[in-house]
């Protein structure tokens, strides 16, 4: 399905046609199950925020007009808000580290996924310019849902330490990524 | 909206907070701090949603997984597993009673008042929806009367835009919108409407308002962005 189709089926499920949402669903569910299974790496779970994720997009359809985005981000941006809420809620910050740890490391060399084209490719470049460990702990937050606590403990650094190299990292990324 | 824009650069920390929300590092009650600073302020929701840009690259990471077969039967059950509101939860809701009061008003203004509101068990049934929907500026009331197959829809806030037009649908069950024309007035705008269509216009079903080209809606659907819409209630 082309982004304009996606498009225009989210403008319908605004106008709550529920063959529109039937169709959303066909063509996006895989994908955001991908995310729920990625973030929170259990199956229940996942099927659980899937569900949850597909009422809010019936809901929130409308808002979609106004988000200046490409529909599958704004639905991929709905899933991971999802479930790190989830996530943030299911495992209170002290109690986290050890199962934090178990999960696995992105991968170091994320071009090798040759996933990443055209538009996307930026972020990977840039991302490539930063020191391995920081670029594994921004891809390790949004792909993963790591928290500050999470990735201080698998980077062994006090958490204020963490706090600035990521601060580091992303103003270093914002520079390539405005450049 | 374009008279909240400025120029300046806003503060540094605000778009490295900004960047952490996207990334989803902070805790449950930071996040849902940022959440409410989203919605009120313009200025800093542009910086959130300028780093979305900048990550969605990663969301091809994200691998494709099918769900169970029987997931979306559980959506729909959710959604729209009640197939006949409850009686007390409907009544007993705020937005009933707002639309009730606002919709007796409307009534009055628009002249169909008077025996609904000093007699509501006439057997000429009305039918009411309003339309609205989360940050947009229209505010609308539909009324429609049976008996002389007449629908009003009513402005309660918003202007009409001078360089599209606005088109009101209706969405009966699962059938595809069907138009019923353009709204010609920011005050009060009359539709007739056909009576295959008259058929589907009762309890439950939907009505829309889009935001199309000049003239409507170039094709037999809606092509632009909703900016209100209501369940169609009788009263």
């Amino acid at each position: 399905m082309t982004p304009e189709g996606i498009s225009q089926l989210i403008s319908r499920v605004a106008l709550r046609d529920r063959n529109a949402f039937d169709a959303l669903y066909s063509s996006t569910s895989a994908k955001l199950f991908g995310v729920c299974l990625r973030i929170l790496n259990n199956r229940t779970e996942a099927e659980d925020a899937l569900q949850d994720i597909y009422v809010k997009i019936w809901n929130k359809a409308d808002r979609f007009a106004v988000a200046d985005t490409s529909p599958i981000s704004w639905l991929v941006a709905i899933a991971r808000n999802h479930c790190i809420d989830v996530l943030r809620a299911r495992k209170p910050a002290s109690t986290d580290i050890d199962q934090a740890s178990e999960i696995a490391e992105p991968s170091a060399n994320p071009e090798q996924s040759a996933i990443a084209t055209g538009e996307s490719r930026r972020i990977y470049d840039c991302l490539g310019q930063l020191d391995q460990a920081r670029a594994s702990a921004v891809r390790g937050a949004y792909l993963n849902g790591d928290s500050y606590e999470e990735l201080a403990a698998r980077h062994s650094v006090p958490l204020n330490t963490m706090r600035t190299w990521l601060r580091r990292s992303l103003l270093k990324l914002k520079e390539c990524l405005e450049a | 909206m374009s008279a909240t824009h400025t120029h300046s650069t806003p503060p540094e920390d605000d778009d490295f907070v900004a960047a952490e929300y996207v990334l989803g590092v902070l805790s449950l009650a930071e996040k849902h701090n940022i959440e409410r600073r989203i919605e009120q302020d313009v200025s800093f929701a542009r910086l959130v949603a300028r780093w979305q840009q900048q990550f969605d690259g990663m969301n091809a990471e994200f691998e494709p997984s099918i769900p169970p077969s029987d997931m979306k039967a559980h959506i729909d059950r959710r959604l729209f597993g009640t197939i006949n509101p409850q009686p007390a939860p409907f009544f007993s809701n705020l937005v009933f009673w707002r639309t009730f009061a606002f919709a007796s008003l409307i009534l009055a203004a628009i002249g169909f008042g008077r025996d609904f509101l000093t007699n509501p068990s006439v057997s000429d049934k009305q039918l009411v929806a309003s339309m609205e929907s989360d940050g947009s500026i229209y505010q609308t009331l539909a009324v429609y009367n049976k008996a002389s197959n007449q629908l009003k829809v009513s402005f309660v806030a918003g202007e009409l835009p001078a360089e599209h037009s606005l088109e009101l649908w209706l969405i009966a069950g699962k059938d595809a919108p069907a138009s019923l024309g353009l709204i010609k007035s920011a005050q009060v705008t009359e539709f007739s409407v056909d009576s295959a269509l008259a058929e589907k216009l009762k309890d439950g079903a939907t009505l829309a308002i889009s935001i199309e080209p000049v003239g409507g809606s170039p094709s037999k659907a809606p092509t632009g962005a909703v900016v209100a819409a209501g369940t169609v209630r009788e009263i």
